[in-house]
């Protein structure tokens, strides 16, 4: 009986510390910005391999690059745009420029309280790039989120 | 006054040292008090004098079964407005909750006017929830949009200790602690309710909370409870003992 009340008293100390706790207000420390991740990968050999060189920015953005002769990036970060249905990326591998154009829904997802709504997108079956350098693009997962999963693979 | 704060504040440390002083004086029986209690918590008007944005009104009917055992039954009002630099959120509706009040005190030391212990609920609220507008910022550009009203139902699951002591006849005050675990909040996990009435932030699967209630109690019956006298247990340094002397 005597342990039973100890222990009663231990929880309502503690729960009233937590109640202290989760009182106290918060700042936003989450990723709020869902990227459509792109990994490399070697068409030949079909290992994944960063470029040595990449530059990337949206069609008609090309004052506002996202990567700008970057090195050895892996995976790519694709931002996409919440207020249109597909989006357009000019990509440069070591040198050589292609296009790519995505397809998706958009739709809002509350990040938390602190941070507020970020928007999630969902991939089309379908998309479209040209074959300069890039041979062939897989979806690997449709739905985009601040996860930290990869979404396409890019071989080249 | 004073006295009274004393004995409030006391409560726990009774409840602790029950066994010791039950051992001074035991009585062979008490008379307890069955009692309807009627409650309201206080501290909702109170926060709204300093946070208009955030009105809370609730309360509870317990119908106590035996010394130890009440059925409780409570709900509330929930008006809650949220605003920061990226979006802003209404939310509004009406909880219930429903459960047991388990009293740990033993019977000569609540006499029907202590009372310290768990209440068990599970609970349900009915909200509609808005957001008007919300902005989001990234490499193309700044989005504005918004999310329509839209009324759901969420349900979760309470332990809340605390202590209530009867500080004039037939009227109590006291405090409990809530611990929530969400079940349900009534939307898909993209739209979780920034807040929904009687739980608190959907977004977590665990919400706490503090509560200051006053209650009316109104007694319907009196029972009398026996009082089991502890028999002292005998140490195994005593049995030693003895044991060395039959040798």
């Amino acid at each position: 009986m005597r342990s039973l009340q100890t222990y009663t008293s231990g929880v309502i100390l503690a729960l009233v510390l937590a109640a202290f706790v989760s009182c106290t207000p918060g700042s936003c420390i989450e990723e709020t910005n869902a990227f459509l991740k792109a990994s490399f990968y070697l068409n030949q050999t079909g290992i994944p391999r960063p470029p040595d060189s990449l530059t990337l920015y949206g069609l008609g953005m090309d004052t506002s690059k996202i990567y700008n002769k970057a090195v050895k990036v892996q995976p790519a970060l694709l931002p996409l745009n919440a207020d249109t249905l597909s989006c357009s990326f000019v990509i440069r591998i070591e040198g050589i420029s292609d296009t790519i154009r995505f397809w998706y829904s958009t739709y809002p997802h509350l990040v938390s309280l602190e941070c507020g709504y970020t928007f999630y997108h969902m991939l089309a079956d379908s998309l479209a790039f040209s074959n300069n350098i890039i041979d062939t693009i897989i979806i690997r997962k449709s739905t985009i989120t601040t996860l930290n999963e990869e979404n396409i693979r890019i071989f080249y | 006054m004073r006295k009274t704060f004393v004995s409030f504040i006391s409560v726990l440390i009774i409840a602790v040292n029950t066994p010791l002083r039950a051992q001074e004086q035991p009585p062979d029986s008490v008379v307890i008090p069955l009692k309807i209690r009627a409650g309201i918590e206080v501290t909702g008007p109170v926060i709204y004098l300093t946070d208009r944005n955030n009105f809370t009104a609730e309360g509870y009917l317990a119908f106590d079964l035996n010394e130890k055992t009440a059925i409780f039954a409570g709900g509330g009002y929930s008006n809650y407005k949220y605003s920061q630099y990226n979006y802003d959120y209404l939310n509004k509706g009406l909880f219930f909750k429903a459960g047991v009040d388990l009293n740990l005190l033993k019977p000569e030391i609540s006499m029907g006017r202590y009372w310290a212990g768990i209440g068990l609920r599970y609970g349900v609220s009915v909200y509609t929830s808005e957001t008007p507008t919300f902005w989001h910022k990234n490499y193309w550009g700044t989005v504005t949009s918004s999310i329509t009203s839209s009324t759901r139902i969420g349900h979760y699951l309470e332990i809340s200790p605390g202590v209530r002591i009867e500080f004039l006849k037939n009227f109590s005050m006291g405090w409990s602690v809530s611990l929530k675990k969400l079940i349900y909040s009534g939307t898909g996990k993209d739209l979780r309710p920034i807040f929904f009435p009687g739980y608190g932030s959907g977004g977590n699967q665990f919400s706490t909370g503090i509560s200051y209630f006053l209650v009316l109690n109104i007694p319907y019956k009196k029972i009398k409870i026996e009082i089991k006298k502890e028999v002292p247990e005998e140490t195994e340094e005593t049995t030693e003992t003895q044991t060395s002397v039959t040798r």
